[in-house]
């Protein structure tokens, strides 16, 4: 081990304070404003109101993903016992706790459900779902009654995991007290395990159940994998936008990009081997009742949507983030983190919006508006979590070997 | 020795202000050549090593014996039926295969997390994984009937004008499986060529020398050497991760293309690699449990690398758990009646008793390793260990034969059961298993010293030794 | 064959030998590091230095350059995937294609799993062949194996060596340097003056039994062309012979040495109970049938017409003119030696009796085939029945016409 470093940092260095709440407000202004001219549009255009929701539903699942990545993130540098990972953990930290805020957001997807709609999930439709043996077996699990209950368990498992390993960290940064690591990382486990169930059954129920008929094991896993593709590239970009203000200047190093690029890589390539299984299994069984999932996403426009997922999602980044320079370089390696982001909204857009008949272009303003919005209200969520705590784990016990973390 | 002198030494310690010792304190570079090559160099093996040897060799003449009645009679000598068409052959396969993917996970994963632990086990490990594909391959090369014409398998031009279909998932899984043997024997034999040289440095005998002065191709520790050295071993790891995962997958696909009830899920892939990862590691605690004690191995190979261990087997196991609960799950909310009838017929069937194993053995067991008590005990976890790959071998055979018994047609179900032949040949499998690892065990070095002392903190750093 | 030839160990100059250079040992890592940076300072280039495991930064301070190992391996793993891809394309879709489960012949996706495990396979091969190669390994023999302490290089030891085929080297002042840097103990190797060399017995035995191996793979490579009379060897059985008797063969086991097996007397075939003359044969008393056995009505008609134009409309046309399918496919690729199937309103066929014609449906006639095991009898009936009706079609007189509708037919003569 290398001997201790100073652990003493500049205060302005390792917090937000001194930001302008204009930034704040601005945010919270574009995210308002965005959202009344999606509805506006939703009202407003031919056939809007199913479209708006999917586009919603789209704009929720990809900043939920960001939470549940970052909330992943956090728990694998615990149970793994990750040094190099110190020095950034607060900031996945960050980027995790606001299970609250996506309650708020998840309201307009679940109230018109309790209220009867069926824009949305064609299994809301008593009429549809009498005359469909299929969605009738289903009922018991489908249905607007248990939907609402299962996602309250949902959020209710995230708010606890994420509340306990924020405080947690929190209370280290005060007491400095080495035990408090430990308790997080005997929590991690167990806590991943739970995480990975209730996200796996979000998806079932929130996305997947949009084609009521249609079901795939994997489909949880597929969710969580790019939404970690999503967490990490935003983790990378908020590391350099710090940096980029003048904070964290001494903390990060290139070494810690560098890991963060790999593992952005390992992410990519991972997304890629779970959709390549999904889309193999069911390609070469050709089963027709599991195949209109995939007609639906190669018909139309959304072909040239899938071929640019396998390029823009899998082959580019995998090649611009091959070598090991790429990912020390932070121009190249933020340039594909922000990439990523792109393609992974375009992922969660290719899985949620496709069974929605509509002419042309797969997007129009309301899909745009309403990820605006969300990610806006996201944005100042993270920001104002963001100005209540060192923008480091100050007192982690591993902090000095974070700080030292050298590839090799 | 230095073993002697720390007995009470105990470095599970999860204090997180110190990274805990990955050996027993006192070890510097002298003792640790020392305690391996020792090994290697004794005269003669422990009594306990010939009487295993014994054994083992008694049941890998069973096994040949047994490829001769077989090849000289036909299949027709296992009871595969039809529809059982595929069954311990296959089951066996997928099984051994499973064995060997966690030695390339210690070798090139871990190494690609900076898990310094592996060094102590990684060698042992990756040749565990090339025995365990030695007999995975066995299965379905003596599975096609007429061995003799094995080579048609692979892609030659010949006079028949003839060409593999390689749209099909078996002549995937036989590229697969070769290229995975390939790079893994490579791999294996990179990582020990350092250690050869050690051997041959220290050799005393003719043969020996010429030997291991044959396989250690000159090596003399060059810096320069080292620098393209450590390049190689990088790449080869980053291409044996996605391998690894690549060749369970393609085993998995084996079932998963295919249209039958509880072979097509979607889910497969991940979970098939799960699941060999979780055997891999049962059996690499089930084999250096007793081999740490047996060689004298303790003083690196120590019990943090083995509670490490059974942390990877916890988790892989609560993975492989998540998958038998979304197999059930999908199988009735897909609304299917014959995938559902395939889950009812696997939980109340003729088979239902190795379901309930499969289950008991691969989710309820290993949550014993949520305790340290169980995850620190060598011979509590050594339990597990066999359990779980008691219940890993279970699995295979309840997706294979349980699925295939009872198809589509009631008409055509028949009951599939083993024959003296089959189970012969399955526990031959095992005694060429460890036939190829007690020899190993003899006469290669059983730890990778190079890396273990690189590990070490007197290699970088401060200077002073231990 | 580590040890060099004479014992030069104790490091005694001898005769045959050369100074090759200087070894040095240094007791820590970080000590190697330091000599190391001030040997690469002092300008020194064939010299290396040697420890039992890599030395994080090492390469720093020797100043070595990166390899170029992962571009090696990089063009390996694009050539693999694409002679994968290849290999797939050429194979299944242009030299052998062959439709399974419905699969198109090139079908990407079922492509992918061969294309990674060939791009990983040759990555490796480049990966492990690369090291090898750019670290000139294996090596037949080293100098620095010639100090004794060496030795403890791949164990606890570690040290620089430096070449005397260095320009900047000289005996003392390059040991000195050494001794300055920290090194425990320095000493000469010694290498043979000339390069070992393989005895010629053995380096001639080599080629030869080289030479004599390619005749066996070389053989068989011609054996395969040529033509030849003499069966092949068969040295896995496989089928080729297979324990049965052929048809009309000579078998062992009765004593009329028969292998086909006469019908055992009084036996009969099932359904082979064929009574009735009129229906099985289209006889009756041994003469042509002229009426039908079957009941002629409408219904009787209407299968006839179905099966004729099924079975016999190919070749004899829909009208019975000569001129199906068959025929026209024939004619307009002209097919040396076809002949025009009959038309079935010639005369000598419109006179045959209804069981002349049955009995040619049933067995044939000149190049046609009989139709008796895809026909049914009654079938066959129903077929002679709608051909007596083509037959009067196209030569119909006017009796022929139902009496009420002769005027209409007399009124229209041409159709415009």
């Amino acid at each position: 081990m290398t001997s201790q470093p100073s652990v003493e940092l500049a205060p302005q260095q390792i917090t937000l304070e001194g930001i302008s709440p204009r930034i704040l407000a601005g945010l919270r202004i574009v995210g308002a404003a965005a959202l009344v001219i999606g509805c506006a549009l939703g009202v407003a255009w031919p056939d809007g109101i199913p479209l708006f929701f999917r586009a919603y539903l789209t704009s929720f699942c990809y900043v939920l993903g960001m939470v549940l990545g970052s909330l992943l993130l956090v728990l694998l540098l615990h149970v793994s016992r990750a040094g190099w990972g110190v020095v950034v953990r607060r900031l996945a930290e960050v980027l995790a706790g606001h299970v609250p805020l996506m309650v708020i957001l998840f309201l307009p997807i679940v109230l018109p459900l309790l209220w009867g709609s069926s824009s949305l999930y064609e299994w809301a439709d008593r009429h549809a779902v009498e005359h469909d043996e299929l969605l009738r077996h289903k009922a018991p699990y489908l249905n607007p009654v248990f939907f609402t209950i299962r996602a309250a368990g949902y959020f209710l498992v995230w708010w606890l995991v994420a509340r306990f390993f924020l405080e947690t960290s929190a209370e280290q940064d005060s007491t400095g007290d080495p035990r408090l690591t430990n308790r997080m990382e005997r929590a991690s486990g167990p806590a991943i395990l739970l995480l990975g169930l209730t996200v796996t059954f979000a998806s079932f129920d929130w996305l997947m159940s949009l084609d009521a008929r249609w079901t795939s094991t994997i489909y949880g896993v597929y969710y969580y994998s790019g939404a970690f593709v999503g967490a990490v590239a935003l983790w990378i970009l908020l590391a350099m936008g710090l940096q980029a203000s003048g904070r964290l200047k001494e903390v990060i190093t290139v070494e810690h990009y560098h890991d963060l690029g790999k593992l952005l890589f390992a992410a990519v390539v991972f997304w890629a081997y779970i959709a390549f299984s999904q889309y193999l299994l069911i390609w070469y069984a050709n089963i027709p009742e599991e195949t209109t999932w995939y007609r639906d996403r190669q018909t139309g426009a959304w072909l040239y949507v899938s071929l640019a997922l396998v390029v823009g999602h899998l082959v580019l980044p995998f090649f611009g983030l091959l070598s090991r320079e790429a990912k020390r370089n932070k121009a190249i390696l933020g340039f594909w983190a922000a990439w990523l982001l792109v393609f992974h909204w375009i992922d969660v857009s290719w899985l949620a919006m496709p069974g929605l008949k509509r002419e042309g272009s797969p997007w129009g303003p309301i899909d745009l508006c309403l990820t605006v919005s969300l990610v806006c209200f996201y944005l100042a969520s993270v920001l104002r979590r963001a100005v209540e705590r060192p923008l480091v784990p100050l007192r982690d016990p591993r902090l000095a070997e974070s700080l030292a973390f050298e590839n090799f | 020795m230095s073993s002697v002198a720390f007995p009470a030494f105990d470095n599970t310690s999860d204090d997180p202000t110190v990274r805990a010792p990955l050996t027993t304190p006192g070890q510097n570079f002298q003792t640790i050549t020392e305690t391996v090559c020792r090994v290697v160099e004794r005269p003669r093996p422990p009594l306990g090593w010939y009487i295993a040897f014994a054994i083992a060799v008694a049941w890998t003449g069973v096994f040949f014996l047994l490829v001769v009645y077989l090849v000289s009679t036909g299949i027709g000598v296992w009871g595969n039926n039809v529809p059982v068409a595929w069954a311990f052959d296959i089951v066996n396969f997928v099984f051994w295969i499973g064995i060997g993917h966690a030695g390339t996970l210690i070798s090139a994963i871990l190494f690609l997390f900076r898990q310094k632990w592996r060094t102590s086990i990684n060698r042992a490990a990756e040749a565990m994984t090339i025995f365990a594909v030695i007999c995975a391959g066995l299965f379905p090369a003596l599975h096609v009937g007429r061995v003799w014409v094995e080579y048609w398998l692979f892609p030659y031009p010949n006079q028949m004008g003839m060409w593999p279909n390689f749209r099909s998932p078996l002549v995937w899984d036989v590229v697969a499986v070769s290229t995975y043997g390939t790079v893994s024997l490579l791999f294996w034999y990179l990582g020990m060529i350092p250690d050869l040289a050690t051997l041959r440095d220290r050799a005393t005998g003719t043969v020996r020398k010429l030997l291991y002065g044959l396989f250690a191709l000159g090596w003399r520790g060059s810096a320069r050497q080292w620098h393209r050295y450590e390049r190689a071993y990088l790449l080869l790891a980053a291409l044996s991760t996605p391998l690894v995962l690549s060749v369970h997958s393609v085993v998995s696909t084996d079932f998963a293309v295919a249209q039958l009830p509880g072979w097509h899920v979607t889910l497969f892939p991940p979970y098939f690699v799960a699941g060999a990862i979780f055997s891999g590691f049962a059996m690499v605690v089930t084999l250096m449990v007793p081999a740490r004690a047996f060689f004298g191995l303790k003083d690196l190979i120590t019990i943090r690398h083995l509670e490490n261990m059974n942390k990877f087997i916890l988790a892989t196991g609560c993975m492989v758990g998540y998958a038998y609960a979304l197999e059930v799950f999908a199988s009735w909310y897909s609304g299917n009646q014959y995938e559902w009838f395939a889950m009812v017929n696997r939980a109340v069937g003729p088979y239902a008793w190795c379901y309930w194993t499969m289950v008991f053995c691969n989710v309820v067991v290993p949550q014993l390793f949520w305790f340290k008590s169980w995850r620190t005990s060598p011979w509590r976890m050594v339990l597990v260990a066999v359990l779980v790959n008691v219940g890993m071998w279970m699995e295979r055979f309840v997706i294979i034969v349980v699925s295939l018994s009872r198809d589509f047609l009631p008409s055509s179900w028949e009951i599939y059961k083993p024959t003296w032949v089959d189970l012969g040949m399955l526990a031959g499998s095992f005694g060429l298993f460890f036939t190829l690892f007690l020899l190993f065990c003899r006469y290669l070095p059983m730890v990778a010293m190079a890396e273990v002392k690189a590990v070490l903190p007197a290699a970088h750093g401060s200077g002073h030794r231990h | 064959m580590i040890e060099p030839s004479t014992s030069s160990t104790n490091g005694l100059e001898e005769p045959a030998t050369v100074i090759a250079g200087l070894v040095a040992e240094f007791r820590t890592p970080d000590a190697l590091k330091a000599a190391a940076t001030k040997v690469r300072d002092a300008g020194y280039r064939l010299w290396d230095a040697h420890s039992p495991f890599p030395i994080h930064g090492m390469e720093r301070a020797m100043g070595i350059r990166p390899t170029i190992l992962p571009w090696l391996v990089f063009c390996a793993g694009l050539t693999g995937a694409a002679a994968a891809l290849l290999l797939q394309w050429w194979t299944n879709t242009i030299d052998y294609p062959f439709l399974v489960s419905g699969k198109p012949f090139f079908s990407l996706p079922a492509n992918i799993p061969i294309i990674f495990e060939l791009m990983v396979l040759l990555s490796a091969f480049a990966a492990f062949g690369g090291v090898l190669v750019l670290n000139l390994l294996p090596e037949y023999r080293h100098p620095a194996f010639s100090v004794k302490r060496f030795a403890r290089v791949t164990s606890d030891g570690f040290f620089i060596s430096i070449a005397a085929s260095d320009p900047k080297f000289d005996l003392s002042a390059t040991r000195a340097l050494l001794e300055s840097a920290g090194a425990v103990a320095v000493d000469v190797c010694y290498a043979p003056a000339e390069a070992p060399r393989l005895p010629g017995v053995l380096k001639w035995g080599l080629v030869v039994a080289a030479l004599l191996a390619l005749i066996p793979p070389l053989w068989i490579a011609r054996q395969r062309q040529i033509p030849s009379d003499v069966p092949r060897l068969h040295i896995i059985q496989d089928m080729d012979f297979q324990p049965r008797y052929q048809a009309q063969g000579v078998g062992r086991f009765f004593a009329d040495r028969r292998a086909t097996r006469p019908p055992v007397p009084h036996s009969m075939a099932v359904g082979g109970r064929q009574l009735d003359a009129h229906f099985y044969q289209g006889q009756i008393d041994g003469q042509w049938a002229t009426t039908f056995p079957i009941p002629v009505d409408r219904e009787t008609m209407e299968r006839g017409r179905e099966r004729y134009n099924i079975y016999c409309a190919p070749c004899h046309g829909l009208a019975g003119e000569g001129d199906g399918m068959t025929h026209q496919r024939a004619v307009a690729r002209r097919e040396p030696g076809w002949v025009q199937p009959r038309s079935l309103h010639v005369s000598n066929v419109r006179e045959q009796p209804v069981g002349r014609l049955f009995h040619t449906i049933t067995h044939g006639l000149n190049t046609m085939s009989g139709y008796a095991a895809q026909i049914p009898v009654a079938d066959r009936w129903a077929i002679v029945l709608y051909v007596r009706a083509l037959q009067r079609s196209q030569n119909a007189v006017l009796d022929d016409v139902p009496t009420a509708l002769r005027p209409a037919l007399l009124q229209e003569p041409t159709k415009p």
